[in-house]
């Protein structure tokens, strides 16, 4: 009948997953406040990035991008003039996926279309990958989101390099005043690192939250069969942990998912569609530079 | 601190290969799924789209060709009934025309043989009239030759008998 919070946890680690990601949590804040004291751990983490090149991550990875290719290539074959229902679904989700598209970036910005969806398909696979429990969510990863958060701000400096001019995209850094340029830049930083935070910590926090309640729900299975012998208590299976987790993994995992891939395709539309303005808004210099071109 | 570390650096820690295969995996994806699913499908899309589009305008051409024709069917049709009655008042009115002029040369032609005739009988009635005159003057003289005994000149004769008519004719 005796055990304290901590005792339950300690016993929890070996049944569930999630007092490793409590004591991850706690690692990180310790790693926060002792880290700066210690250099050593700093150099660990910098050459941690170049460790370990086959993650649990990757694996999501390869296979997620697999799935996709099959999927897409049933999807996309033996298609007809007068369609079957299949083909109807995906032919609406592609107009859909188009419409999109022109609505946020403007029709002249069509051809961005099959990136954003490519991008849709994989944020959201990615993420519903985790809910197999044997493989890890591809977005819950850091590294994941920065690289395709990075992605979206190369193709910002690309198109607006290509479309003002290198000269001018500097220039845009110190407006509307030469005081704002350090603002500038770190907004420009703080771009992609929000955006790569955002996906990954509303799959990584949802991951975490099941598993807290998951653990919450042990606890209650223990608690309330805490008059059972011990022998019978090792046995005994935490009931309460089915049922409430199935309908808040429709929130964490469907929902959370399906909105965190909409809006990181939507700023990438948005940020990559400022970056590339219809033609006839372009300035000037360009025009004029493909006259004499011509 | 060392698990710690471990376990910031999984949580939290960017790890450059999986950015790596991230990259490359969205590169490929996007690759595979450009040509394999969205070309195609927004290519069908578009030409069932450019089709129908086709298929309105053709509709709508056709239309307006048949109510072209049809306006100018009406046209023709109403025409063709002016037409028709123009012809038909104009025939009534010749044959109105043309019956009058029977009739009045009826009637003209009527009056002149009516005409004629009346001279006829007249020229008769004074031929026979001069004839019995003679006749009755012949009988007469004859009469009064066989009457009288004995002869009176044919100029004397002819004078009594001519007056003797005048004035049976005026006793008439």
């Amino acid at each position: 009948m005796q055990f304290s919070f901590i005792s339950a946890l300690a016993e929890l680690e070996l049944s569930v997953t999630g007092p490793k990601i409590i004591l991850r949590i706690r690692a990180i804040w310790e790693a926060l406040t002792k880290g700066a004291e210690n250099p050593d751990s700093m150099t660990r983490i910098l050459a941690g990035t170049l460790s370990h090149p086959i993650t649990q991550t990757t694996i999501s990875i390869f296979l997620v991008t697999g799935i996709l290719m099959l999927l897409g290539w049933l999807a996309g074959r033996k298609l007809k003039k007068r369609p079957g229902g299949f083909q109807v679904i995906t032919e609406k989700l592609v107009s859909m996926l188009y419409g999109l598209v022109g609505d946020t970036m403007g029709r002249h910005n069509l051809k961005f279309a099959p990136y954003i969806g490519t991008l849709f398909l994989s944020s959201l696979f990615g993420t519903l990958i985790g809910m197999t429990a044997v493989f890890k969510s591809v977005t819950a990863d850091l590294s994941v989101t920065l690289a395709w958060a990075l992605v979206t701000s190369g193709l910002v400096w690309y198109n607006n390099i290509k479309n003002f001019g290198f000269r001018n995209w500097l220039k845009g850094f110190t407006e509307p005043i030469v005081v704002m340029t350090p603002m500038n830049i770190i907004s420009e930083v703080a771009q992609p690192l929000s955006m790569a935070f955002r996906h990954f910590g509303n799959v990584a926090g949802g991951g975490v939250l099941t598993t807290l309640i998951y653990s919450a729900l042990a606890l209650l299975t223990q608690i309330i069969f805490g008059w059972l012998p011990k022998a019978a208590l090792e046995v005994f299976p935490p009931i309460f942990q089915v049922g409430l987790p199935a309908i808040l993994s429709v929130y964490f995992d469907l929902f959370s998912g399906f909105v965190q891939a909409f809006v990181f395709c939507l700023l990438t539309m948005i940020y990559v569609g400022a970056a590339c303005p219809p033609p006839e808004e372009l300035p000037e210099r360009k025009k004029s530079k493909k006259k004499i071109e011509n | 601190m060392e698990w710690f570390l471990n376990e910031f650096e999984t949580f939290v820690g960017v790890n450059f290969w999986t950015m790596l295969f991230a990259w490359c995996n969205l590169l490929i994806l996007y690759i595979f799924l450009k040509k394999f699913l969205f070309k195609p499908i927004k290519k069908m899309i578009d030409s069932r789209q450019a089709e129908i589009d086709g298929m309105y305008s053709d509709a709508e051409g056709k239309r307006a060709e048949a109510d072209a024709m049809r306006a100018e069917y009406e046209a023709r049709l109403s025409e063709a009934k002016e037409e028709s009655e123009e012809i038909l008042k104009s025939a009534r009115r010749r044959a109105a025309l043309k019956e009058e002029e029977i009739l009045n040369d009826a009637k003209a032609e009527a009056a002149r043989v009516l005409e004629r005739a009346d001279e006829e009988i007249e020229l008769e009635r004074k031929r026979i009239l001069n004839e019995v005159k003679d006749e009755v003057s012949g009988l007469a003289v004859g009469i009064a030759s066989a009457v009288i005994g004995r002869d009176v000149t044919e100029e004397e004769h002819h004078e009594l008998i001519d007056t003797f008519i005048d004035e049976v004719g005026e006793k008439k």
